[in-house]
């Protein structure tokens, strides 16, 4: 058999031309969780096209190693090389004339023009457009300068400006109906101005990509950059142990020990963008003008926070590999406090709130009850997250300790959505996941009358301390007052935030100078290299 | 023989547009938006669900919906999938042809072993061996697929690596190779995955052939070939192996459509992009038109297998008269 399969293997490797040598040979494959939609960033709100699209296309400007977003301190220039502020309302961008698109044209003002009013159109309806909104117009001074034009000024304008948006092509997509740029044959075969430029994609198996040798910002190391789609996390592992597979961003705790034990495997731990939380719904199941029978009230919510012991919960869970938040925040977030007022575990203190609130167990079956109401009620998770399941057992256990009953329900993930878009559901284990800054994630879940707020939670004192947030002047400003606005949240507690993931990357050790960006972990993926005596046969591969 | 052959095709349109309808129904009356797939991560303002639901029609009655599915359908379009962006057809073009190979692999191990097996331990009744055969097919029989699959590809994959771990083909090497290597490069990756679900389906097979077999070895025939003198060899495959094969093409067009339809649990632990793996993915994004198309697809060849098997065994059975039934 053993000889057979010797043979199979080296009849499969006849043909192959063996010909690359030296410092740009690398193959990089790269074991993907899924498979993009399209490649054209405005039409696209997948996650797994963003990884793509970091190696595509360019930004003007990309968050520099602080993560900081605040002015333009620490970003680092892709597109435009230099930047000055003519006013504190107006940025000027002067691009770099060496920029090319992969057609060979040069990349120009009027294509960042373009890429504005592409962005920003309402039939696209880009994820980009919410965080454009305050940006008046962009206009062109000449072919290698625009200009920025705000409404207001305020500390995210930059980031805002450069982060959400890539630099589209407009002499190839000019005459593409907006209302058609989902389909348009450019998303799967796209031109950008990035470091690797598309060669191929097969579907459902993989997607290559070729290092632009002429990169204006500079020549990337791997010379081949090659998504394989794999369905499941373990596999992806599996993969990677295997030597077929070079990286893969999120190793599941539970495979974390097969990856330690391979010595060919070395792990990047970096801060994850998820936060997990259980929220309360705050207002009546099928009427949200009344409050919640349980969860209207501040002190059970207080109670149930108390009763929770999320360190235990975390450690049983993750090991070391996640952190109680101090609010709704994830690992990545400079707001990340831990000096925040958060409430400790005290069963007996909960009991004793409960009790004070009327809250007893009157009848003997465990549960306690209040004019023959018991204090019962229904957990949503969803079927596809094995961590939220597990969470949703020992807060069930933990909450039955006090008198609690838990009804667990698990659900398909859009169906938990409905509900809860519905308000049809009393508490539900969420999980979120954050752009580099609090601003955007944080209206979105927590802010009276917003999409996903999902938990009803209204408290202007909170919005009137997030609107100063968003307009302080300064960094260290900003953070103070994130600080008084979580506190708020906290101490109101219209949610238990659980967990916030350490992430752990692996990646065969013969790639050097793994530089990972906790927000796009292969942003930096054009400075990784493999050195020439690392190589192996696939890296010398050439392409027929 | 036409007329039942017509008769058919009639009844297999019929239920095909039954499973059509079926199916728009359901997957438009279940819980969750196309456009708001999962209740993590992104979030989508209503106002792009809204406008998303007007440029693909989900804003208009279900009944509107449907008869203009049933046009587009009658015209050969299944429309554009909600999560691809892309036609359809094209997405389906994309994964049949990886199905309809591992399928038919995996039904040539699955038929070739089974009948095998089954005759060996058939012709070796109640002895030592057709015991031991009894437990390791019985084994295989209940054991579940997706871990049958993970457990060849941790052995021969990530412990002795003779076998690649998942995929249709290398993605580094497959296009550099010229076509000879192409093929066997196909054929390395198609191993596993084929392996897997040709052994377990194997196990079931050699229990059936088994039982058939012995129904047929004693039938006055077989003994009659035995005292004309016929070599015990010929005797089995001559004589008691082709009438004991008749069930299992019955068997057999039963498992047609699978050559269409995929297995999911073994596609996605082997990352092979097939129809089961598509489908999958398209019920738990509510993609509307893949999910339809891979159900109309599923039940046309549900419907052309069966007719196929009937015709098979008419074939192989000159007892079987097609629509005598009918004709008396």
């Amino acid at each position: 058999m053993q000889v057979a399969v010797a043979a199979l293997a080296a009849l499969t490797a006849c043909g192959r031309r063996a010909e690359c040598t030296g410092e740009y040979c690398g193959t990089l494959v790269i074991a993907g969780l899924g498979e993009p939609d399209i490649l054209l960033p405005p039409a696209s709100d997948d996650a797994h096209a963003d990884a793509v699209d970091d190696q595509l296309y360019v930004k003007l400007a990309d968050l520099g190693p602080s993560g900081n977003t605040f002015g333009d301190v620490g970003f680092v220039p892709e597109l435009a090389e230099r930047w000055e502020w003519d006013n504190p309302r107006t940025i000027t961008f002067h691009l770099n004339p060496n920029a090319r698109w992969h057609d060979g044209r040069p990349v120009r003002a009027e294509d960042v023009a373009f890429s504005f009013d592409v962005n920003t159109d309402s039939i696209v309806n880009s994820r980009a457009r919410a965080s454009l909104t305050k940006v008046r117009r962009v206009t062109t001074r000449d072919s290698l300068t625009v200009v920025f034009h705000f409404s207001e000024a305020y500390p995210e304008m930059f980031y805002d400006a450069v982060h959400h948006m890539r630099i589209l092509p407009a002499h190839l997509l000019r005459t593409v109906p907006r209302d058609q740029l989902r389909t348009a044959p450019f998303g799967r075969a796209p031109v950008g101005a990035g470091c690797y430029r598309f060669v191929a994609w097969k579907a459902g198996q993989s997607l290559e990509l070729a290092a632009d040798s002429t990169c204006f910002l500079g020549r990337p190391h791997i010379r081949r950059l090659l998504w394989r789609f794999t369905p499941d996390p373990s596999v992806a592992v599996t993969q990677l142990v295997a030597g077929e597979a070079d990286v893969y961003e999120y190793v599941p705790p539970q495979d974390l020990e097969r990856v330690r034990a391979d010595s060919q495997l070395v792990t990047y731990p970096y801060a994850g963008p998820y936060y997990t939380f259980l929220g309360f719904n705050l207002r009546a199941r099928g009427d949200t003008s009344l409050p919640h029978p349980l969860f209207g009230d501040r002190q059970l919510r207080r109670a149930l926070t108390l009763a929770t012991d999320r360190q235990q919960l975390v450690q049983s869970v993750f090991g070391g590999l996640a952190k109680v938040p101090p609010g709704p925040m994830p690992l990545l977030w400079s707001t990340w406090d831990s000096t925040l007022r958060v409430m400790p575990f005290d069963s007996a203190a909960a009991v004793r709130i409960l009790a004070a609130n009327g809250w007893r167990d009157h009848d003997g079956d465990g549960v306690a009850d209040r004019e023959g109401q018991k204090l019962a009620f229904e957990l949503l998770t969803v079927t596809t997250s094995p961590n939220r399941r597990q969470y949703a057992r020992l807060l069930q256990e933990q909450f039955r300790r006090i008198g609690v009953a838990v009804e667990i329900t698990e659900l398909e993930s859009s169906v938990m959505t409905q509900r809860m878009e519905t308000g049809n559901y009393d508490a539900a284990l969420v999980s979120r996941i954050g752009d580099p800054s609090p601003t955007s994630s944080i209206a979105l879940n927590w802010l009276a009358g917003s999409s996903s707020n999902y938990t009803r939670y209204d408290n202007p004192v909170f919005a009137e301390a997030y609107a100063r947030a968003t307009d302080a002047t300064t960094r260290d400003a900003a953070l103070r007052v994130w600080r008084s606005a979580f506190q708020v949240l906290l101490d109101d507690a219209p949610a238990i935030w659980l967990y916030s993931q350490q992430v752990v990357a692996v990646v065969q050790r013969r790639v050097a100078d793994v530089r990972i960006r906790p927000d796009a972990p292969y942003a930096l993926v054009r400075t990784w290299r493999i050195p020439a005596d690392r190589l192996i046969d696939r890296d010398r591969v050439e392409r027929r | 023989m036409t007329a039942w052959l017509l008769r058919r095709l009639a009844a297999s349109v019929a239920i095909v547009f039954a499973v059509l309808t079926l199916t728009f129904v359901l997957i438009h009356l279940a819980p969750g938006s196309p456009f708001r797939p999962s209740a993590d991560d992104r979030t989508v303002s209503p106002e792009v669900i809204a406008r998303l639901d007007r440029v693909y029609g989900l804003d208009r009655p279900l009944a509107v919906q449907y008869l203009k599915y049933i046009g587009n359908v009658a015209r050969g379009e299944f429309g554009e999938s909600f999560s691809q962006h892309r036609p359809v057809a094209r997405a389906l073009a994309d994964a049949v042809p990886n199905t309809v190979l591992l399928g038919v692999a995996a039904l040539a191990i699955e038929f070739a072993l089974g009948i095998a097996l089954g005759a060996y331990q058939a012709a070796r009744a109640r002895r030592r061996v057709d015991a031991a055969l009894s437990h390791v097919t019985l084994f295989f029989y209940s054991v579940p697929t997706f871990w049958l699959g993970l457990a060849l590809l941790l052995v021969f994959g990530q412990w002795l690596h003779w076998l690649p771990v998942g995929g249709v083909g290398d993605p580094v090497v497959h296009d550099s190779l010229p076509w000879a290597g192409r093929v066997l490069d196909t054929l390395r990756h198609l191993v596993l995955p084929a392996g897997t679900l040709g052994l377990v389906g194997a196990a079931g097979t050699a229990r059936y052939q088994r039982a058939a077999m012995l129904e047929v070895i004693h039938q006055d025939y077989v003994r009659t070939a035995r005292a004309k003198g016929l070599s015990e060899r010929r005797v089995l495959l001559r004589h008691a192996l082709r009438n004991a094969v008749l069930p299992i093409i019955t068997l057999l067009g039963l498992s047609l459509p699978f050559l269409l339809t995929g297995a999911v649990l073994v596609e996605t632990v082997f990352s092979w992009p097939g129809m089961g793996k598509l489908a999958a993915d398209a019920i738990f994004a509510r993609d509307y038109p893949v999910v339809t198309a891979a159900a109309i697809l599923a039940a046309a060849m549900v419907a052309v297998s069966s007719v196929a098997a009937d015709l098979l065994t008419a074939v192989a059975d000159p007892r079987v008269r097609l629509g005598a039934r009918d004709a008396r």
